[in-house]
């Protein structure tokens, strides 16, 4: 058999085995990367700290030296209750940015084109991707969670309610990370995708996060009022008893519901947009 | 003196070769006045407009400091590229290149100066002051400024790597643009972040620069602020200078 013809029949190998494996193959392979990240994680348990830089930054910064200026009536303290949901929705879009940094890192280091010549599912890798930030994500709100109670943060609701706020993050965080791994493959490159910092922080500060949109002028008013960041926002104060649902258009008068929506959406776009985009050789 | 110019000429040619290198002094006073201001503005001073003469003081003072970290990361990379070691070749004087780098970018700052002024007055900002004021304001502002890049120029000559030099520079610097009163009055911070703020050289220099923007005064304030940037040039200057001849 001729170099040739070896190089043909294992393609066809390939083929095959692609073809002829399980529909529950994806989940397995998938489980197989979510444990590689994991002792990843394991070995650089440094990840939850970057993780959370951000949102702890965030909650100090506004909780006491913005918070008095920003506070309703002056109450700092209510503020910072106020305050802490959105530093849950910022650690999912802080997942994002290390969704997008894992995705390409694995790019420029030539892990992707191993995984490519392995004989598995392509959606498994954007699925192990997501998966184990998924599992980041969980690690940084218990985190967070402990440091909000430090700050004055209480549920003022029952045990199910809570469950639901934190299930919404978890699966908007999920949902985000999709949006970070098909950035992460499109930009290939780990320096450029860190500066995707600073417009994540800007899409949370253009939300009601840390001021009402009542007080902001009409467009920004309407740009923020529209945000997923805003409705993800919204639905997690309501869902800890943080704060109540504001008069305003359809996203924040059905939060839980419009975040929902926004969640699925990503995953169905952005979801199928990486998986495009790592079975494209370039 | 006339090695000096030439290299701050070499700073500028940089620049003009590598605009991105502007990034930092063009795309941040933009982004921090917008978006303070129409986000947080209702909020803590009732309407946009009641904001801007507070707001606009605090994002120049809090842009231009933050822009005299470039110094010292830019001097670290041109000594880990051994720029410098060619230099030493060369039938110049020995401090030129580093009197040279912090001569360039004294333009820096007066062109984050002149755009925060420019996006404050787009937004409807009105200096009461008038034109003078608004000059002595941005004067002092980078005179501040480069009497701190001294302090980072120091960080970039005795640190390993650019990165850490960053690192270090923005440690220090974060605390003290942010827990001032550049942002918000002091009065609605607790009474232990108050003790801190009210002591802070930023806070002196954004209330320095507010008097004169908005009413044309020369306080006590700008005086400190003065004193203080000699005081740093006085302690800074011969230690970097040191550690400079050192490597150099």
């Amino acid at each position: 058999m001729t170099t040739t013809e070896h190089a043909t029949h294992a393609t066809h190998a390939t083929h095959t085995t692609h073809a002829t494996r399980p529909a529950r193959w994806p989940l397995a392979d998938g489980w197989t990367i979510v444990h590689r990240n994991l002792l990843a994680l394991k070995r650089n348990p440094a990840i939850v700290a970057a993780n959370l830089v951000g949102p702890i930054a965030m909650v100090l910064l506004f909780g006491y030296v913005f918070g008095g200026a920003l506070a309703a009536g002056g109450d700092a303290a209510a503020y910072r209750e106020a305050l802490v949901p959105a530093a849950f929705v910022l650690v999912a879009g802080t997942g994002l940015i290390m969704a997008a940094g894992s995705a390409a890192l694995d790019v420029q280091n030539g892990v992707t084109e191993r995984f490519r010549s392995l004989p598995m599912q392509r959606i498994a890798v954007p699925f192990g991707q997501a998966g184990s930030q998924l599992v980041l994500s969980a690690l940084s709100l218990a985190v967070m969670s402990g440091l909000g109670v430090l700050v004055g943060w209480r549920i003022h609701t029952d045990v199910w309610s809570a469950a639901a706020a934190f299930l919404l993050l978890l699966f908007f965080g999920y949902a985000l990370s999709w949006v970070g791994i098909y950035m992460g493959l499109l930009i290939r490159n780990v320096e450029v995708v860190q500066q995707l910092s600073a417009p994540i922080f800007g899409l949370v500060m253009l939300s009601n996060a840390f001021v009402p949109t009542a007080t902001m002028p009409p467009v920004i008013r309407d740009i923020a009022e529209w945000s997923p960041f805003s409705a993800a926002i919204t639905a997690v104060r309501d869902l800890f008893g943080n704060g109540t649902i504001p008069d305003g258009p359809l996203p924040l008068a059905h939060p839980v519901l419009t975040t929902l929506i926004w969640s699925i959406a990503l995953i169905a776009i952005f979801g199928t947009l990486a998986a495009r985009r790592y079975a494209k050789r370039d | 003196m006339r090695n000096t110019f030439t290299m701050a000429y070499r700073g500028l040619v940089k620049i003009r070769r590598t605009p991105e290198q502007l990034f930092d002094v063009t795309l941040q006073p933009i982004i921090f006045t917008l978006m303070f201001t129409y986000i947080f503005g209702g909020a803590i001073s009732g309407d946009v407009a009641s904001y801007l003469p507070v707001i606009i003081p605090g994002i120049l003072v809090q842009t231009v400091i933050t822009t005299s970290v470039v110094t010292g990361t830019q001097l670290r990379e041109d000594m880990d590229k051994g720029v410098f070691d060619r230099f030493r070749s060369l039938p110049i004087a020995r401090i030129a290149p580093l009197s040279g780098a912090l001569l360039a970018d004294t333009v820096r700052y007066a062109i984050a100066t002149t755009l925060t002024f420019t996006m404050g007055y787009l937004m409807g900002f009105r200096p009461e002051g008038g034109l003078g004021a608004v000059v002595v304001a941005a004067l002092l502002v980078i005179a501040c400024s480069w009497a701190i890049s001294w302090i980072f120029a120091f960080f970039g000559v005795i640190a390993r790597t650019a990165s850490s030099v960053q690192g270090i520079s923005m440690l220090v610097l974060f605390p003290l643009t942010f827990l001032s009163n550049a942002f918000v009055p002091v009065d609605t911070m607790p009474n232990w972040l108050q003790w801190f703020v009210n002591v802070n050289p930023v806070s002196h220099l954004v209330t320095a620069v507010r008097e004169l923007v908005n009413n044309g005064a020369f306080t006590s304030d700008a005086w400190i602020s003065l004193a203080g940037a000699a005081v740093i040039v006085a302690i800074f200057a011969p230690l970097t200078v040191r550690a400079y001849m050192r490597k150099a």
